[in-house]
């Protein structure tokens, strides 16, 4: 990507500039100050409910919902995916029943899982579970699939036991797509926690948003989605230093073959 | 006998195999019973359920609500996508403000939107266009700014005006990168319409599911979860159908090797 210093700061301008326009708009009341309060009262209650510590409980809640179904997820899901890439079998055997199940719309999971969990986060972490499930498994048995045979039959050549091979070779060679499911499943876990949150819960960020809303405390959900936007935010870049990290070998590659 | 070569056997075998696992085990006990009944129950549920008017409303609230969400914010999306991705100026000033906005979880719009738009259809679709707007709006920036300038050069070496360029060139062009952001985008529109039917209520399949199952009726739940399942793959069909028709001369184009 290319870095270009000048329009960054344009585009700060211009975030300014809506920030400023927001502000105005609101206190010349040209639109109903009660729906847009002004920027400047959003911002002093952002900071006044990170001081009070409500947003970080709310925040701590719900991030702890959506790693422990997000982790449980990439913990079954990657060693499924490589075990269908590897055994053609498994994979023919259950293609039906995944191609049945996927295309059930991941909100549609959450009274399912209201029936099976109640209210708690049993239900939270099942739902983010279930939909993180589809693109780490797709994602992995893809990678896997498409490995090039030489790759394998050396290492085996090599006297590589399966084990070792798949470690050693299947789980590296199959890791970009692995990661790319991954990626696209941190979103996906995001939206989720915020979902089942909102239908069903007493605490977490989505429910503290809904509810400012409810009771008419505008500037307390907008203040709660500004969290959210940098939540999302927060996430997205540690995920992109982990991927840099972890994938530095594969981007060094691509580059040389370039 | 290429029709049956064709067929996955063993897949077809484990599935009945868990279906028929399922129907026995929800038989043998009341406790099972209560969270997977019967899958012959739910196939009758949902047998006399798709004849219901009831549920016909249902479906076509979410239907209605989908197509209109849907379809606007490709409309608007594709066309601002074009503008950003074509004016270097454009995108510079705006780049800030789509990156900060778009981490946001769009689900996050809904409590506004209410606020906004009370809880009707116009809350339901305007939080769709909202969300559905990113994927196709990304992409299709992605795809104009992609498209090589010795294309743009020769449309106008050839005496095209700005209005052909974009018709016979820029769109085209950008053609593949918008129709993933519109895949991306259908299953996007069906997530947040259902939620938001989940969390107003009212109408629509999301209200029928979550409120089957506070009234306890299991089997109705899960044929409601059957219908939107359906609902969701023929609409992808669809959507790879006309894929299929509008995108011929791409694959046609590639597999020649002209691009």
């Amino acid at each position: 990507m290319k870095w270009n210093r000048e329009s960054k700061l344009n585009g700060l301008v211009v975030l300014m500039a809506a920030a400023g326009i927001w502000e105005s708009v609101s206190r010349l009341g040209l639109m109903n100050p009660l729906f847009f309060p002004p920027m400047s009262k959003i911002l002093s209650m952002f900071f006044y409910l990170i001081s009070s510590g409500e947003i970080l409980y709310q925040v701590l809640v719900s991030l702890k919902r959506a790693a422990a179904g997000y982790f449980l997820a990439a913990l079954l899901f990657i060693p499924l995916g490589v075990a269908m890439g590897i055994f053609q079998w498994l994979h023919r055997s259950l293609e039906i029943i995944i191609e049945t199940l996927r295309p059930i719309p991941p909100p549609v999971v959450v009274p399912v899982a209201m029936l099976f969990f109640g209210l708690g986060d049993g239900m939270k972490i099942f739902v983010i579970f279930i939909s993180c499930a589809w693109p780490i498994l797709l994602n992995t048995f893809d990678g896997v699939r498409s490995i090039d045979r030489v790759l394998v039959y050396t290492a085996r050549t090599f006297g590589l036991s399966h084990g070792r091979s798949i470690i050693k070779v299947i789980l590296p060679a199959a890791s970009p797509q692995i990661m790319t499911g991954l990626r696209i499943s941190l979103g996906i876990t995001l939206i989720l926690v915020v979902i089942s949150e909102m239908v069903g819960s007493s605490d977490g960020i989505g429910y503290f948003i809904l509810d400012s809303q409810r009771r008419l405390k505008v500037t307390q959900m907008y203040a709660g989605m500004l969290t959210l936007a940098l939540l999302g935010y927060a996430l997205n870049q540690i995920f992109f230093l982990f991927h840099s990290r972890a994938l530095a070998w594969h981007e060094g590659l691509m580059k040389r073959n370039r | 006998m290429r029709v049956f070569s064709r067929i996955n056997l063993p897949g077809l075998l484990s599935f009945l195999a868990l279906l028929f696992l399922w129907e026995i085990s929800a038989r043998s006990s009341q406790v099972i019973q209560s969270y997977f009944p019967p899958v012959s129950e739910i196939i009758r549920s949902l047998l006399s359920l798709i004849f219901s008017r009831e549920v016909v409303a249902h479906l076509l609230a979410t239907l209605g609500r989908f197509l209109t969400g849907y379809l606007l914010s490709a409309l608007i999306a594709v066309s601002l996508g074009i503008l950003l991705g074509h004016f270097r100026f454009a995108y510079a000033l705006f780049e800030v403000l789509i990156e900060f906005l778009r981490p946001m979880p769009s689900v996050a719009m809904i409590p506004v939107a209410i606020l906004l738009l009370g809880i009707g259809n116009a809350m339901i679709v305007a939080v769709t266009l909202y969300a559905c707007t990113w994927p196709i709006l990304i992409n299709t920036i992605d795809g104009v700014r992609n498209i090589e300038p010795t294309l743009i050069d020769t449309g106008r070496t050839f005496g095209l005006g700005r209005w052909k360029i974009l018709k016979e060139i820029i769109l085209p062009a950008a053609m593949p990168y918008i129709v993933t952001g519109l895949r991306i985008s259908l299953a996007i529109a069906l997530i947040l319409v259902t939620t938001s039917e989940m969390v107003v209520g009212g109408s629509g399949l999301g209200f029928f599911i979550l409120d089957e199952e506070r009234s306890l009726s299991t089997t109705n739940m899960y044929a409601g979860i059957v219908i939107v399942a359906v609902l969701g793959y023929g609409l992808n069909r669809l959507f790879l159908f006309f894929e299929g028709k509008a995108m011929a001369w791409h694959r046609g184009a590639t597999a020649r090797g002209l691009l």
